[in-house]
């Protein structure tokens, strides 16, 4: 359960964000500069609301009016970044576990179920500064599967990769959410691969939530006709 | 061009010449401890114009620059063996050298301190210093020291006080010791007694129980000219002896 | 290889060693958190604090060992209370470990300030957000990403350590076993019309000693260049 109202500000710009939706996986969708990202922010606690409340899964993670303000870690998120932002110092191994081992240690059967669930097996004792961008970001999604989180926070985990990655992690997402338990907030700006995961879609523009779509709505109205039959689709086996 | 350079002109030019070269001021090295009453001589102008540049450090530094070739005219170091090393590598101008004064050497205690202390007996200097240590200057390098060194060998005092010594860079740096209460006694020259009115005498080393404190003066090699002859008279003469004693030296009248 | 050097020298670099690894790793703990504070935060009063730390810097080594002696020296409130617990200061190697460590400190702070700045604050969010408080972010993340910064302060620190003179010799004077340390046993052989040889040899065993903290630091340097897969507790 997502349950957001929040004013965000950050100089000439502003976003009234209104949600609520009560499903495993919940996208933001809207083009760039809208506020999408920032509002996953606000969620992760990385950027404080000018006013609202943001709760999930029943816990309130900010309230402006009762003075509620979690900080990261107390929020118990994981987030993926777009620039992945993983640790240099460790290798692939040691970023995937270095969540786990803050938030109750490191269980090797969790690491060998991710490593296998991401295709990550064969790179764990790699370097990260070798790694594709697209490995990058399995590691990212990996290590904040890892920390037991509460819920999984997706910023464009698409974007910036080249077709033959992107089809790829495309697929291991769909699998992700297949076996994910808790919930999922993605924020994208690719039509494709918000159909191919979300439930709910929250259209972002002109400064406010413009409407509210289940995944067939979204597809109607986002995804070109021939797309429904993309290969990308049947790839992964969801049904349009 | 002038076939014949105008008489006027060039008179004009010897006169700017020698102008330059008085403007010129002689450069005195000189040992530190002398600074107090060489700066009253030169304030005064009793040491000829333009006054002196003085440079001050420690004897052994200022001798070594010499040897280096640093532009100094004349020198007068705190001991006789930095004298000798210059003489001994020929950067003396010959001739030109003598013992200008001397010095005692005192041990003092801060002003407020109300001790006396009797040097002829080891318990007396101990009990006065009780847990706190000697201030001296480095006894095996620094001209001060080495002279309390000897003086207290003399007395038989140095056995007793060597393992509670302060060693200093300095003599000027051992009386500030003193001066700030962080030893409570000091062996400094008298010249610095003399002029450092926080710390008291409480007793006299005997001039026999050390090398006799001389300072000599002399000009540096290839500087021997009026000028510098001219401070050697002036340095020597009675209007700086009476300034010298007043602050502490003992004047010698006759070259060595 | 023992009459190499006279026994008083052996015991002024035996000295000059003890007092620099304990000056250095003494100016750790405070110029870790004061190269974090100058590097991430901002406060009233920052120039003033940037200031004070340039001053050993800027002032002759001879005036901070005068400062020193009038904080910390035997007749000062300071120096009678540690006496009173029988820690003095003064006239103490341990006087002369503060003396270095007041001229090692700057040096310190500044190389690692640098190193801190350039840590990205991204990541330090990233570690956040998977559950690590604000000391773990800094212990497990900012630190080991800016050691390089630290061990090359380290190194300067503890040879500016090895070498303090002016300082030193004014705040906690030269005594043997205590405080003449190998910069003092140097400046006294220079000091005697004869000692420029024994000088010398101290100025070389001063070298070595040099040659051996930076080969040191390139090996921790080195040593940390492969990733780990244990992150630093």
């Amino acid at each position: 359960m997502i349950d957001i109202d929040v004013r965000l500000r950050r100089g000439e710009f502003q976003l009234d964000a209104c949600i609520r939706a009560e499903v495993p996986a919940l996208a933001l969708f809207g083009p760039s500069g809208c506020g999408k990202s920032s509002l996953l922010a606000a969620v992760a606690g990385l950027l404080r609301p000018r006013r609202g409340h943001i709760v999930l899964d029943g816990r309130c993670l900010f309230d402006a009016a009762r003075g509620i303000d979690l900080d990261p870690p107390a929020r118990q998120l994981g987030v993926v970044f777009q620039d992945a932002r993983l640790f240099p110092h460790l290798d692939v191994r040691g970023n995937l576990l270095y969540g786990a081992r803050l938030r109750g240690g490191a269980d090797p059967v969790a690491l060998a179920e991710t490593a296998a669930l991401l295709g990550l097996e064969a790179h764990l004792p790699r370097r990260i500064d070798g790694l594709s961008g697209g490995e990058a970001r399995r590691v990212a999604i990996g290590r904040a599967l890892l920390s037991r989180p509460r819920a999984l926070l997706l910023d464009e985990p698409l974007t910036g990769l080249h077709r033959a990655a992107r089809r790829e992690l495309l697929a291991h997402l769909v699998r992700l959410k297949q076996e994910l338990r808790v919930p999922l907030l993605l924020v994208s700006h690719d039509a494709e691969e918000v159909a191919a995961i979300a439930d709910r879609v929250a259209l972002i523009g002109d400064g406010r939530i413009a409407a509210s779509l289940d995944n067939a709505g979204f597809r109607t109205r986002h995804l070109p006709r021939d797309a429904l039959h993309s290969s990308t689709l049947a790839d992964t086996g969801v049904d349009p | 061009m002038h076939s014949r350079f105008p008489r006027w002109a060039l008179a004009l030019v010897l006169l700017a010449a020698t102008a330059l070269v008085q403007a010129a001021p002689p450069t005195l090295f000189a040992a530190a401890s002398l600074k107090p009453a060489l700066d009253a001589l030169a304030k005064a102008g009793a040491l000829g114009q333009p006054a002196p540049r003085l440079v001050y450090a420690g004897s052994s530094q200022l001798a070594r620059q010499i040897e280096q070739g640093a532009p100094a005219d004349l020198f007068i170091s705190a001991d006789q063996q930095w004298m000798d090393y210059l003489a001994a590598r020929q950067r003396l101008a010959p001739g030109q050298r003598r013992n200008l004064l001397g010095n005692t050497l005192v041990l003092v205690a801060p002003r407020d301190a109300s001790l006396m202390v009797d040097l002829t007996r080891p318990a007396s200097l101990l009990a006065a210093l009780g847990q706190g240590r000697l201030a001296i200057a480095l006894p095996d390098s620094v001209p001060a020291g080495i002279y309390a060194k000897q003086a207290l060998s003399a007395l038989h005092l140095w056995s007793d006080v060597a393992a509670q010594l302060a060693p200093s860079r300095n003599v000027r740096a051992a009386l500030a010791l003193v001066v700030k209460s962080e030893c409570p006694l000091g062996v400094v020259y008298g010249s610095d007694a003399v002029s450092e009115p926080r710390v008291r005498v409480v007793a006299r080393f005997p001039p026999s129980s050390h090398q006799a404190i001389v300072y000599p003066l002399a000009i540096v090699a290839g500087h021997d000219n009026p000028a510098s002859r001219a401070l050697v008279e002036a340095l020597a003469g009675k209007r700086a002896a009476a300034v010298f004693r007043h602050w502490g030296f003992d004047v010698m009248s006759t070259p060595p | 290889m023992t009459d190499w050097l006279a026994p008083a020298e052996w015991q002024a670099l035996a000295l000059s060693l003890k007092v620099a690894l304990v000056a250095t790793l003494a100016a750790l703990p405070p110029g870790i958190a004061l190269a974090w504070w100058l590097a991430r935060r901002r406060f009233v009063g920052k120039p003033l604090l940037e200031t004070a730390l340039m001053l050993p810097m800027i002032l002759p080594p001879v005036v901070t060992g005068y400062l020193l002696l009038q904080w910390f020296g035997n007749a000062s409130p300071v120096g009678r209370l540690l006496t009173a617990l029988g820690t003095p200061l003064a006239f103490r190697w341990s006087g002369a470990a503060l003396a270095a460590l007041v001229m090692g400190l700057p040096l310190l702070v500044v190389t690692l300030r640098t190193a801190f700045e350039q840590v990205d604050q991204r990541l330090e969010q990233a570690a956040a957000t998977l559950g690590a408080s604000p000391w773990r972010v800094f212990i497990g993340v900012s630190l080991p990403l800016a050691r390089r910064g630290l061990i090359a302060g380290a190194a300067l620190t503890f040879a500016r350590a090895f070498g303090e003179f002016g300082a030193t010799i004014t705040f906690v004077s030269a005594i043997p076993g205590q405080s003449r340390t190998l910069p003092v046993a140097i400046y006294e052989l220079i000091n005697q019309p004869d000692g420029e040889a024994g000088a010398l040899r101290l100025v070389w065993v001063s070298l070595a000693v040099g040659l051996l903290a930076t080969l040191g630091a390139s090996l921790l340097l080195a040593r940390g260049a492969r990733a780990r897969s244990e992150p630093a507790a």
